[in-house]
Parts: structure tokens; C-alpha cells; sequence
């Protein structure tokens, strides 16, 4: 039991179930094929996988966007595709594309969440907001609309909209995919800080190999939709598994085989 | 744009929306919502015709209600008159249904009804006249057309009559006063003279007019007028007898009016013209066929189309051939 | 048969967002400032094309009535014509396919986007009713901005047509005997009568256009067609609707 970063209540950290999860697209392939996993209160789970494996598809179950084909998912025992699962447990995803509201400025992106539910007077909400805003210092840009920021800033102002609901179970598709260093090492510790001191349980979908040794206690590695294995970050820098030491390891060799046949194709 | 400014338009938006909303109410309905607090008035028809719901009452011509509803009242039609409640309609009005124009549907008519009468109660009964629809109207005026053809027809031969037996009323009574205008003449100067002399005070009715001596003498002798009065009364009375039967087309009015051989002259020329309407209304002599054989009518009247179309044609398309207008003119 | 079960999922779909909608009315009050904004674009913006268009159908109407009624000495009658069918029928029939054309498909195309992009997805998460911010306050601005847009759509028209009368040679009626034969025959419980069919019309394009938009799926381009959609689809149930609410009205 912890406290709330922004209001200072108690907060629950919360556990994530993911139960033999398929899911299957109209006509399409299975994209998850048995998925299973446990993420406990508290942790940071970081889930890898080369593109188009199915992260953030995982992702949208475990938000409740979507419901699997077959299996169960739940967060803190409840099917979160339910409207009262939402109103118990605070939930945010920073979406890949950041998902900002297009018609409201950067601040009536983050205020929309308390104002709405009414979590405290607008002084309030403005000091709440100002605080996020800062941390990702993004505070410049509080009155300007979405279609004039960057991509990273983008991702930033997406970041502190998650921090703003003051979830309890956090889920970050590719939080550092388009920043730089400086930042991405900000945000590492920003989910670091609030998995430590506020007990906040995360799952990170990440290409960022740095950040998911870092900060993960455990990382699985999703490949094709299957999970291929979960494991600590001691445990996978050990691996030995070709496909796992390809994918966090890659060899950049110019005579691979498959440039060759890049450069056939375009002289032909 | 910042918020407050929106706020603005939409709120100007809103109260000009409210306030033509308003005045188009005003206009429309002259300010009364739902017509609620109306008079009913029933009025009660053998056949309400095209009458219909929404339908206008006027009184004297003024808009002071409409027709609320109509409905059967046992062998009868009734309409349920909505009435402005500050108009008194007096208890001896009657209603009629009238038409506004050829197409524009019928409307209820209230007349004043008599001074000083009580106005009708709210839910009364209004006395109502049966006024004929204008269809049958119009059928009536047709017959009635006909009709008046065919007797201005005789009449008008009545009037100018057969030349060769001393023409019809009108050339007899030219005739008449023609003839007798020297006695007419002469009776004029007559009259001349003796009002002439009376003024002069000539001869006793003279005198009695001008001779102020014989004023006293007439006031003695008022007792006796007044005596004789009640004897004049009795005459009058007659008078006017005789001048109902006058009136009344008893007697001759011809008698009073001329001698008695013009007067002989008038009977006997109107007899001449009932024997002359008469004949031809039965059909004797020629002109008599003319009017009253259908065949000889229908056959003239083909013979002056064909006429006519023979003449056409040679208006219209100049002679193309003989043969050709000939033959045009047969079909 | 694919098709009939599309058309039971549309109304399905719909139902249950007016419903849902609906069941967020209490919160109307503190969503003033968004209610505020849906009254501007679904109101005041409207109404220069509103009034346009109206002006020019009266117009219209004045015209042929005083061609048609030249024939037969009725010309008197032109402001009665227009006067009605302007109130009960074109007023708010045009008026909402102007709805549909302009509100109607920049509600969807907002909506569209928004789910597209993901929008709707982060509302979710935040446990924020989409019915709640987006579809009721644009429900209830267009029941409030349509009896406004009415009786300018109306005026405009009367206007328009009395222009008609008074100066096209063939009609050649005064303005006050084209407005006496108006007010004869036009009632304020025509207007009214108007009034409640554009109410109908109103909601219902914007709930059908808000559903549409919400139930778009796939990438950008399915933006494009969800506006498509939603506009013909407002189109034909203005026309299926205007003959029932008629019948019901009169
Ligand atoms: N709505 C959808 N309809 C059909 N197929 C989908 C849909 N969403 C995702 N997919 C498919 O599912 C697969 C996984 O997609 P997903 O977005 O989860 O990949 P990812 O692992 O997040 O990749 P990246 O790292 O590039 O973001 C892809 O092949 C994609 O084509
Ligand atoms: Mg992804």
C-alpha cells in the first residue's frame, strides 16, 4: 500500500491476469495464440517482440479495447472490458500514436480526466496539470493543439496525460520509441519512480532494449503471437536461444543474404 | 475564438430565434394561443356542404370566429361555431353558410340580429337559414334563363307585331298619341286658363283663393268641412279601393287613363298579338314552323354552318379550287 | 438478408446510443460550455446557408404558384401557398437536409476520426462516456438550435416569395395582399406543427451521424465513407420520416 503521487491516497496496486488469450481478426490470421501471462502488483512487466507480433494488440485486451476470441484476461480479477471494472481501477495506456484529443489543447488534454470525474477544483487540476507537464517538460506547449507538436512531443504529453489519472495499472505501448536519449533516460525513470515509490504496476511494451533490462523485473518476449519466454533480465541476457540473442542482439552484416537479395531486387 | 465570445452568438442567436418565433406567433394567431377561452355557438343545418373544420364565422362580414368541428345531429348536420368571446351574437341572429369565392370553400354568415336582443349563451343554439348552394343555384339561373329566352322571345314578337295588321303594341300606342295629340293639346291650354284665372281670382274658385273677405265666411263654414270631412274619409276609403284594384291589376287601367275607343283599340290589338303568339306558339304559319319544327330549325341551322363555311373558306385560304371548298363545305 | 441484418444492427446501434445518451441528461448542466459550442456550429454557423437557401425556395414557390394559379384568377392565393408549404413542409425539411449536408457530416467526420485515431479508445480507458461528451451535448443543441433555424428558414421564405410576388412581371402581386392571403391561411399551429417535424428530423440526423461516426472502423480512409454514409443515410430517413411524422402530425 502506497500513496498517490498527485493526490496522496492510498492506492492499491493491482495484478494483471492473461489466461490462454487468442485473438483472430475478421478473416484474418490468429494475431495472439495462447497467450498467457501474470503480471503481480507492483511490478514493471516489459513485453518485446519484433514488429507486428502482436504487442499492442496484447495491449488493447489487458486495456479492454478489445475482447480475446477465446481465453480471459482480467485486472484485479475483473474483466476490464466492463464499464464498472474501469470505475474501480484506474487504468491508463499511453497509446503507440499518443491518442490525443485533437480539438483540445494540450492542457484540456490532460484536465479532461479530472475534470470529468470531478477530482478536485480547477485550481487544483491546474497545479495537477502544470506538475505532469513539467516532468516531461512539455510545459511550453500547454496551450498548444496536438496537430502542432512533434511526434516525441507527441508521446511526452501522452505520458503525462496517463500520469495525470493517477492509474494504478499503467500500460505503455513504446513510450521511448520516438525520443532521444535525455528523454528516453527520463522517462525510464518515471516508470521506475512510480513502480518504487508509489507501487504502481506497469507494463511496458518496448523495442528499447536498454530501458527493458533496465527497469523490468521481468520481461517476456512475444514473437508470431505466441510468448516465447518470460523471464528476469539476468535470465534473458544469459539465454542462449539463437532467436532470443538475434532479437536483443542483432548483427548488422552487410553480406547477409537478405541484403544481397535487397540489391538484386532493385537492379532488376 | 474565445469561449465568451461564442457564448455571445449563440446567445443573440437564441433571442432573435425567441423573438421571431414571437412575432410570428403575433401575426399569425393575433396573440392568442390555442383559442381556449371561446364561445361555442351550435349551429344546426340540413346539409353543411362544403363547410368544413377551420372554416371562418363572420358576423356582418367581420372574422369573429371559425368552425371548431361538425357533426350529425340525428337527421341533420351541425357545426360547432368557435366564437371570440367579446362579441355578443344577439339571440335572433341567424347563420347561413356562404360561399368566399369559387375556390375558396365556404364560411359561416351571422347577421346583427335586432337591437336591444339578448346575446346567445355560450353553447346556445343559433337560429339558421337554409340558403341554396350555388350549384344548384346555378342550375336554377340556367332554367330560369331558358325560360325568360323563350317568353322575351314571344313578347319581343308581341311588341313589334305583324306590319300588315297596323303593327304590335308599341306602333298602336305611337299611333294613339299621335292622333290625339291636338286634343291634348287643347286640354292643356284649358288648364292653362282656368289656373290662370283662378290666380287672377276670376269665378268662384278664383275668388274663394284670392278674396281675404271670404276667409271669415270659410271659417264658418270649417264646422260644416269638418262635417263633410268624415263624409270625405268615406270617400277616400273608396279611393283607395279603387286604387288597389288599380294596383292590383283588377279593372282595366286603360279605362282611367284613355277614352274608351283607344282603349277598345289597345284590347283589340292585344288580342290580335295573343292570337299571333298563340298561333305560332302552336306551330301555325310559317314563321310558327320556323320556331316550333325541330327539323326545319336543325336543317337552317346546317344550311347557314355550311353557308359559313363556304365563306370561311374563301376568306381564309383564297380559292384553291371550286371542287375543294365545295367539298370542305359538305363535311 | 445480410443487408436487413445490417439495417437491424444500424437501428440497434442507434437506440442504444440515444438511450445511453440520454441517461447522461442530468450531467447536461456542467457540460454548458461544450452544449455552448455544439448550439454555435449547429446554429449559428448554419444559419447564413439556412437563410440563403430558404429565401431561394420561396422564391421558387412564388414563382410557379403565380404561373400554376395565373391560369385560373388565383394568383391572390400565392401567399397562402408559400406560406404553407413553406411552414409545414420545406421550411423544415430543407433545413434539416442542410443538417445533414453540413452539421451532419462534420459531426461524423469528427467522430470518425476521433475513433480512428484512437480517441474514443483513450476515452474508454479514462472511463469517459463518449455519449456522455460527445453525443449529448450535440443532441440537445440541435433540439434547442432548431426551432430558431425554423422560423428564419420561414420568415426568409415568406420574405423571399413576397419578392417574387411584387416584382416578376407574369405575378405581380402587393407584398400586403401576398402577406394578407399568408396570414389567412397560415397558422401559428402550422409553424408549430413545422417546428416539431424539424425537431424530429434534427434528432435524428444527429444521432444517426453520431452513431455512424462512432462505428467507424478501420484506418483514415474509412472517414471519407462513414460521411458518406452518414449523410445519405440522414437523407433517406428525412424523407421516410417527414411521411410519418406528417401523417402523424396532421
Ligand atoms: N484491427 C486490426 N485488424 C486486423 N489486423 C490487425 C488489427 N490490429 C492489428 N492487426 C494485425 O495484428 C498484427 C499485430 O499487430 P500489432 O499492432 O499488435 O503489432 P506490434 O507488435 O504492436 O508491432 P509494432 O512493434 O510495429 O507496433 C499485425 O500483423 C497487424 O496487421
Ligand atoms: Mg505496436
Amino acid at each position: 500500500m502506497t500513496r498517490n503521487p498527485f493526490t496522496g491516497a492510498e492506492a492499491v496496486a493491482v495484478g494483471v491476469e492473461v489466461d490462454h488469450v487468442f485473438k483472430e481478426f475478421d478473416g484474418g490470421q490468429d494475431v495472439l495464440r495462447n497467450v498467457s501471462l501474470r503480471v503481480e502488483p507492483g511490478e514493471i512487466f516489459v513485453i518485446m517482440g519484433p514488429s507486428g507480433s502482436g504487442k499492442s494488440v496484447l495491449l488493447r485486451q489487458i486495456a479492454g479495447l478489445d475482447t480475446p476470441t477465446s481465453g480471459r484476461v482480467l485486472v484485479d480479477g475483473l474483466d476490464p472490458a466492463l464499464e464498472e471494472t474501469r470505475a474501480k481501477v484506474r487504468l491508463a495506456l499511453v497509446f503507440q500514436a499518443g491518442a490525443l484529443f485533437n480539438s483540445l489543447s494540450v492542457y484540456d488534454n490532460l484536465a479532461l480526466y479530472p475534470r470529468e470525474h470531478r477530482l478536485g477544483n480547477e485550481a487544483a487540476i491546474r497545479a495537477k496539470v502544470t506538475h505532469a507537464l513539467k516532468i516531461l517538460s512539455v510545459e511550453d506547449a500547454a496551450e498548444k493543439f496536438p496537430s502542432e507538436l512533434s511526434g516525441g512531443m507527441k508521446k511526452r504529453v501522452a505520458i503525462a496525460r496517463a500520469l495525470v489519472m493517477e492509474p494504478q495499472l499503467l500500460l505503455y505501448d513504446e513510450p521511448t520509441s520516438e525520443l532521444d536519449p535525455v528523454m528516453s533516460a527520463t522517462i525510464t525513470e518515471i516508470i521506475a519512480t512510480l513502480k518504487n515509490e508509489y507501487s504502481v504496476t506497469s507494463v511496458v511494451v518496448t523495442h528499447d532494449r536498454e530501458l527493458a533490462l533496465t527497469i523490468g523485473n521481468r520481461i517476456a518476449i512475444l514473437m508470431d503471437g505466441e510468448i516465447l519466454l518470460i523471464a528476469t533480465p539476468d535470465e534473458l541476457r544469459a539465454s542462449k536461444d539463437p532467436r532470443i540473442t538475434d532479437f536483443l542482439n542483432p548483427v548488422i552484416d552487410i553480406q547477409h543474404p537478405r541484403f544481397k537479395k535487397l540489391e538484386t531486387q532493385a537492379t532488376t | 475564438m474565445n469561449t465568451t465570445q461564442q457564448t455571445a452568438r449563440v446567445g443573440l442567436f437564441f433571442l432573435l430565434g425567441v423573438a421571431l418565433i414571437w412575432v410570428t406567433f403575433e401575426t399569425l394567431s393575433d396573440g392568442k394561443f390555442f383559442e381556449e377561452h371561446q364561445h361555442k355557438l351550435v349551429a344546426r343545418f340540413n346539409d353543411l356542404r362544403q363547410l368544413k373544420v377551420g372554416d371562418e364565422v363572420r358576423l356582418a362580414g367581420v372574422r369573429v370566429g371559425s368552425v371548431q368541428a361538425t357533426r350529425l345531429a340525428g337527421r341533420q348536420a351541425e357545426a360547432v361555431l368557435q366564437i371570440d368571446p367579446t362579441v355578443a351574437i344577439a339571440n335572433d341572429s341567424t347563420a347561413t353558410i356562404e360561399m368566399a369565392g369559387l375556390i375558396s370553400g365556404n364560411y359561416i354568415s351571422i347577421d346583427m340580429g335586432s337591437i336591444g336582443a339578448p346575446a346567445l349563451a355560450d353553447g346556445a343554439e343559433i337560429r339558421t337559414v337554409e340558403t341554396p348552394d350555388l350549384n344548384t343555384l346555378m342550375a336554377d339561373i340556367g332554367g330560369l334563363g331558358k325560360q325568360l329566352q323563350s317568353s322575351l322571345g314571344s313578347f319581343s314578337a308581341a311588341l313589334n307585331g305583324d306590319p300588315s295588321k297596323g303593327g304590335g303594341i308599341l306602333q298602336k300606342l305611337d299611333k294613339l298619341v299621335t292622333e290625339n295629340s291636338e286634343r291634348v293639346n287643347a286640354t292643356m291650354t284649358n288648364l292653362q286658363q282656368i289656373t290662370d284665372k283662378i290666380n287672377r281670382g276670376d269665378g268662384t274658385l278664383g275668388k274663394l283663393v284670392n278674396d281675404p273677405k271670404l276667409h271669415d265666411e270659410m271659417l264658418a263654414t270649417v264646422d260644416e268641412i269638418k262635417a263633410a270631412a268624415s263624409q270625405a274619409k268615406e270617400f277616400v276609403a273608396n279611393a283607395e279601393g279603387v286604387m288597389d284594384q288599380i294596383k292590383s291589376g283588377k279593372g282595366t287601367l286603360g279605362t282611367l287613363v284613355y277614352d274608351q275607343k283607344a282603349a277598345d283599340d289597345i284590347r283589340a290589338s292585344l288580342a290580335n298579338i295573343r292570337s299571333v303568339s298563340d298561333k305560332l306558339a302552336k306551330g301555325e304559319g310559317t314563321l310558327g314552323k320556323l320556331i316550333n319544327d325541330p327539323g326545319l330549325y336543325d336543317s337552317a341551322q346546317v344550311t347557314i354552318k355550311k353557308v359559313d363555311r363556304t365563306l370561311d373558306g374563301l376568306n381564309d385560304s383564297g380559292p384553291i379550287t371550286a371542287v375543294g371548298i365545295v367539298a370542305n363545305a359538305l363535311f | 438478408m445480410k443487408q436487413l441484418n445490417a439495417i437491424f444492427e444500424g437501428v440497434g446501434s442507434v437506440v442504444q446510443l440515444f438511450l445511453r445518451s440520454a441517461s447522461y441528461a442530468g450531467s447536461l448542466p456542467r457540460q454548458w460550455s461544450r452544449f455552448i459550442e455544439q448550439c454555435y456550429l449547429i446554429g449559428y454557423t448554419t444559419l447564413p446557408i439556412v437563410a440563403i437557401l430558404s429565401f431561394f425556395i420561396g422564391t421558387v414557390l412564388a414563382l410557379e404558384a403565380g404561373y400554376a394559379m395565373e391560369g385560373f384568377g388565383a394568383k391572390e392565393f400565392i401567399g397562402s401557398l408559400v406560406g404553407l408549404s413553406m411552414a409545414r413542409e420545406l421550411g423544415p425539411m430543407m433545413t434539416a437536409v442542410l443538417l445533414a449536408g453540413r452539421v451532419g457530416s462534420a459531426i461524423t467526420a469528427e467522430l470518425a476520426s476521433m475513433t480512428v485515431y484512437q480517441e474514443i479508445d483513450a476515452l474508454k480507458t479514462m472511463n469517459i462516456q463518449a455519449a456522455k461528451i460527445l453525443v449529448l451535448p450535440r443532441l440537445a443543441a440541435v433540439l434547442v438550435m432548431m426551432p430558431v433555424l425554423i422560423v428564419i428558414a420561414n420568415i426568409v421564405g415568406w420574405f423571399g416569395g413576397s419578392v417574387v410576388a411584387r416584382y416578376v412581371s407574369y405575378v405581380g402581386i402587393s407584398p400586403e395582399a401576398y402577406f394578407a392571403a399568408l396570414r389567412h391561411f397560415t397558422k401559428f399551429k402550422d409553424v408549430i406543427n413545422g417546428v416539431e417535424k424539424a425537431e424530429v428530423f434534427g434528432f435524428v440526423v444527429v444521432l444517426v451521424c453520431c452513431d455512424i461516426g462512432l462505428n467507424t472502423r478501420g484506418g483514415p480512409r474509412e472517414i471519407g465513407a462513414a460521411v458518406t454514409r452518414a449523410v445519405v443515410v440522414s437523407l433517406i430517413l428525412i424523407l421516410v420520416l417527414d411521411y410519418f411524422v406528417t401523417k402523424i402530425l396532421l
